[in-house]
């Protein structure tokens, strides 16, 4: 399995997989659409093993993660949002899910400055909650009622990605220690009216990170997004 | 001499093109027809109400006013730039490029008008022309970045590589301040214009390139992927072996980083050992990492592979990850691996150590320990490399007795008898399968599939619906035609191929081809959104991949199989219209005309059905449900099988197969049948030899050869002298003094062991001497004495005697039944 990029190339097997594990599904367009509007936020896991039948095989996707940024944010804040993401039932186990989302975050917070990762989930969606809730820290909203097609309701999710920052910040910092060049000039570049806020990250060091200011997440418009593209 | 308005009606006119802009469609009409009451030759105005009646689905209406419009004031821009539009509505893409340059021609200045071409033109790939444009364009708003970066893509896709990096220059050098660290269209700009110089080979410059104005570029991952191999192809060795690592870091699940590190360490693909090194540090640096622990299985051999694999199985089978068969079933194509892999998972079974099984199980997950052994044995015989379907059957029962409510387990099941043969006990157990975990759309998925498999086309569709969204106006079937839900309506298409509704199966097939049509059509808006975001390589990668988007195996499954049906009506037309089984080879007249009558009754409950539901009144009906635009007239594919020109009618599936996959037998094949039948023997000789030149002992190729100089013997007098010159000249690939019998007894002997290629063989014969039939049928039986028949060519076998009409097709039905006991298509007729 390998865990890459998503390519304009794999958009129909993207869409394949999605429609074989998941009831919410999307015209080509709005795959492309996400390709093209972020291409650095979507990872697709991919079965590199099997042999080619034809000069014409392409890759078959085993999971994917479609990401987005949310476009102008109701709340001022650059952030992220998942629109989908699913494994193959028959690929499950290996982490691939977690793997995909965190390539994903990493791009959000490097390319496009985001502070914060939203999603939804179905409410009895138990598999799902564990990765984003227990594996992946995200931290539940609200509840949006009767949010998906058939009635149920979802749960609005969301990562703070201040840590992100913060391993960035790190690897930044070492990598440039080693060619003797003056200390990270990226976390300047944040700066969206946000206020400051303590933040460990874990190996004793502390610095002072702008992570964004009351990050309530305002109306998402998902439901409505095939038609956007 | 156009009219000229008053100023009132000059007011009333600068209406109608707001009521049209703002969709108000009904006033738009009203306030044209105002101004025609008095200046009815008035050409922008009739062109405008055209236009509106366009957009109100009065397609033909609006094409005879615009042509109207013209005649009136041929002179006028707004006449041409409507007539355009229009073209454009029905996608003749060509017409409307010409309609746009006349516009433009009179009036050179508008900025609309040379968008609507420039956009049209990169959509039919005319570069040239997209070049002109764009510079035009550049010329008219040069203070926009965009307009450069447009100017610069233009040159790259028409091949000037140098060109479009000396644009991109150009505009940086008009920058008085460099732009900010978190300007995104700069950023992706950088990049852009990295990749031109590293497009030209010049990986130095592209370097120093990166290093310099790529440093802080917002893409980190594409910096590093691209530092990484311009380091290595310049040899700079340290340092890509640096970058390399930084890569494996960020994403150690990827086998390119890992194959740039070992070649940039210079390490030989023969020195395993140090290849290894790599990959285990990387396996105890990240515990949880996957690649670093499997690649290596892919060049180890012997004990060291037998070492590696062992730890391997334990951990996945501890785990109980579902996926260890299909991580490893690759390695198969060594025997040797093949035979040490399911050693040591019954080692591991043996070894009891897969007891420990304490954690609590997920819902109908795949469990761990011994059940998971059990499991990844029975997927080991249940492989076609390693294939014994009653020890596939011992294994997982073995572990479904363990965990009686695993869902992957019974899926398994479901596949073993699908290798079997049992479409029918398949789907039964795959559908016992999806009961397990109601909520869970992968595996109703594949209950779906075994449904159209074993032909069960309602009982799919209902329990698709299950997962489709329920407000679809059609229900689930309408909801995956709107999806573009691919897999099904080929599945579909082709259950109702095996049911001899060629009608339905044509209308799926055609729905197929729909799709990529959208899919192409897609990109449209992409040539100015993209620029807008500045998002540009992602552009030109999807330019690309779009410019081959039919070769994709979606595509040609469904197009093939529509070729499929067209030959078959063309050989033997369709008894009874409508979607009769179009098998009744040895059927009656009067069992025909039960059948026939059957259809009949069906189409008409069909119709009071669909009656019935629309006069229920409590039924909101939602808009859009009555426009005549969406309105199917044809929802069974009756007249796609009605076709009187089914050779016709096969070129558009076949024209896109033979441009885009070349390489594939399959459709040189399906060319070379259609373009015998309609005599075109240039090009059915073109496909034959593409074919032999993909495989010249394939089975259909060799029938092919014979098939080709029998028509050309028989059909040779009547071509033209410079087509059979040609052919002649060309048509190598029989040697001139053998007979065609000699010909073929020798391909015979030659694939003796071969069931395919002996079927093709005999059937060769048969066609060369017809009174060798009996001999040639009773030769048919034989090859299901040969050691590797397969279960496939049987089911080819009774097909060919079945289309010949053969006596032997009990005899052979019956031996084969013997060999394949569960199949379902060998079971005796009751």
């Amino acid at each position: 399995m390998d865990i890459r990029l998503l390519h304009p190339s794999d958009i129909p097997h993207v869409q394949h997989a999605n429609i074989t594990n998941l009831p919410e599904n999307y015209f080509m367009k709005y795959y492309l659409y996400h390709a093209l509007s972020w291409p650095q936020l979507s990872y697709v896991a991919v079965d590199v093993s099997r042999p080619k039948k034809t000069p014409y095989d392409y890759p078959r996707i085993v999971g994917y993660v479609l990401a987005k940024m949310e476009e102008d944010p109701p709340d001022g804040v650059q952030h992220g949002h998942i629109t989908s993401l699913s494994v193959m039932r028959t690929h499950r186990r290996l982490g691939i899910a977690e793997k995909l989302m965190r390539q994903s975050q990493r791009a959000m917070v490097e390319t496009f400055g985001a502070q914060y990762v939203s999603l939804h989930v179905r409410v009895s969606n138990n598999a799902a909650l564990r990765l984003y809730r227990d594996t992946l820290g995200f931290k539940n909203e609200k509840i949006e009622a009767k949010y998906y097609a058939d009635g149920e309701d979802a749960y609005s999710m969301k990562l703070d990605l201040g840590f992100v920052r913060e391993q960035i910040l790190d690897e930044q910092e070492e990598a440039e220690a080693d060619e003797g060049e003056p200390v990270g000039s990226l976390g300047s570049k944040d700066d969206v009216n946000g206020e400051g806020k303590e933040k460990g990250d874990g190996k004793g060091k502390k610095r002072k990170v702008r992570v964004g200011r009351g990050l309530g997440v305002g109306d998402l418009v998902e439901k409505n997004e095939s038609q956007k593209a | 001499m156009p009219q000229q308005l008053s100023a009132k009606e000059q007011s009333l006119f600068r209406t109608v093109v707001r009521n049209y802009e703002d969709k108000q469609y009904k006033k738009g009409v009203k306030a044209a027809d105002q101004i025609l009451k008095k200046n009815p030759k008035h050409g922008d105005t009739l062109a405008m109400k055209a236009l509106i009646m366009n957009s109100q689905g009065k397609t033909e209406e609006a094409f005879a006013l615009a042509k109207i419009a013209l005649q009136c004031d041929m002179k006028s821009h707004v006449c041409w730039h409507v007539y355009g539009l229009l073209y454009r509505a029905v996608k003749n893409f060509e017409e409307a490029i010409k309609a746009y340059k006349f516009a433009l021609r009179l009036e050179p200045e508008s900025q609309q008008i040379q968008r609507d071409l420039a956009l049209l033109q990169v959509q039919m790939r005319d570069y040239q022309g997209y070049l002109v444009s764009r510079r035009s364009m550049l010329t008219s708003r040069s203070g926009l970045r965009q307009s450069w970066t447009a100017l610069a893509v233009a040159h790259h896709l028409n091949g000037e590589l140098s060109e479009a990096e000396g644009v991109l220059t150009t505009y940086e050098e008009t920058l008085k301040n460099p732009p900010s660290k978190t300007d995104f269209e700069n950023s992706e700009a950088v990049m852009y214009k990295n990749s031109l110089i590293a497009e030209q080979g010049n990986y130095q410059k592209a370097l120093d390139h990166l290093e310099s104005a790529g440093k802080h570029n917002l893409d980190k991952l594409a910096v590093l992927e691209l530092r990484a191999t311009y380091l290595a192809k310049l040899g700079r060795t340290e340092e890509a072996i640096k970058a390399y690592r930084a890569l494996v870091d960020r994403n150690s699940e990827y086998k390119t980083y890992y194959d740039g590190l070992i070649a940039a360490m210079g390490i030989a693909p023969t020195d395993h050992k140090a290849m290894k090194a790599v990959y285990d540090e990387y396996a105890e640096k990240y515990p949880r990492c996957d690649a670093a622990r499997r690649l290596p299985l892919d060049f180890l051999e012997g004990d060291d592979f037998r070492d590696c694999a062992d730890k391997y199985i334990h951990r996945m089978l501890d785990k109980g990850v579902p996926s260890t068969f299909a991580n490893l079933k690759h390695l198969y194509s060594s025997s040797s691996k093949k035979g040490i892999l399911p050693a040591l998972v019954q080692q591991y079974i043996d070894s009891g150590k897969s007891e420990a099984n304490e954690e609590p199980k997920r819902n109908g997950d795949t469990s761990k320990g011994a059940s998971a052994a059990y499991y990844f044995l029975s997927q080991h015989y249940n492989y076609y490399l390693s294939r014994d379907l009653d020890k596939a059957m011992e294994f997982i029962e073995k572990a479904i007795e363990l965990e009686p409510n695993s869902v992957d387990f019974h899926l398994t099941k479901a596949r073993i008898w699908k290798h079997y043969g049992d479409t029918q006990k398949a789907s039964e157990a795959m559908e016992q399968a999806r009961t397990l975990d109601t909520r869970d759309r992968h595996i109703n998925t594949k209950a779906a599939k075994y449904q159209l498999r074993n032909n069960e086309t309602e009982a799919a569709v209902k329990t698709m619906g299950m997962f489709t969204r329920a407000e679809t106006v059609g229900g689930p079937l309408a909801d995956l035609h709107d999806m573009q839900c691919v897999w099904y309506l080929t599945e579909d298409g082709q259950s109702y191929v095996r049911q001899g509704k060629l009608g339905l199966a044509l209308k799926r097939f055609t729905a197929i081809y729909n799709i990529f049509d959208v899919w192409q059509e897609d990109q449209f808006d992409f040539h100015s959104f993209s620029l807008r975001k500045g998002q540009i390589r992602a552009y030109i990668e999807m330019i690309r991949w779009e410019d081959h988007l039919r070769e994709h195996p979606f595509f040609s499954r469904a197009a093939l199989s529509a070729v499929e049906v067209y030959l078959k009506i063309h050989d033997k037309p369709l008894a009874n219209g409508v979607n009769g089984t179009g098998e009744t080879n040895g059927e009656d007249a009067a069992e025909r005309k039960k059948a026939a009558k059957k259809a009949r009754k069906e189409a008409q409950k069909a119709e009071r059905e669909a009656l019935e539901k629309k006069s229920e009144p409590n039924k909101a009906t939602r808009e859009g449900d009555n426009d005549p635009k969406k309105k199917d007239d044809d929802p069974d594919g009756a007249k796609l099988a009605a076709t009187t020109e089914p050779m016709n009618d096969a070129m558009k599936f076949l024209t896109p197969l033979l441009q885009f996959s070349p390489k594939s037998i399959d459709a040189q094949v399906a060319g070379f049948e259609v373009f015998i039948r309609r005599k075109k023997h240039i090009l059915a000789l073109k496909c034959l030899l593409a074919a032999a030149a993909l495989d010249r002992e394939h089975s259909k190729v060799h029938s092919h050869i014979v098939r080709f100089k029998l028509a050309l013997d028989k059909d040779l007098e009547t071509l033209p002298p410079k087509v059979a010159e040609v052919i002649n000249s060309e048509f190598n690939l029989l040697p001139a003094s053998t007979p065609l019998t000699q010909y073929n007894d020798e391909y015979l002997s030659k694939h003796k062991d071969c069931a395919r290629r002996t079927l093709s063989a005999l059937s060769v014969r048969k066609l060369l001497s017809p009174e060798s039939s009996p001999a040639c049928e009773k030769d048919v039986l034989s090859i299901l004495k040969f050691p590797t028949v397969t279960f496939e060519e049987a089911k080819e076998a009774l097909e060919l005697l079945s289309s010949w009409r053969s006596s032997q097709l009990e005899s052979f039905r019956s031996g084969a039944a013997e060999k394949w006991p569960k199949a379902t298509i060998f079971a005796a007729s009751t």
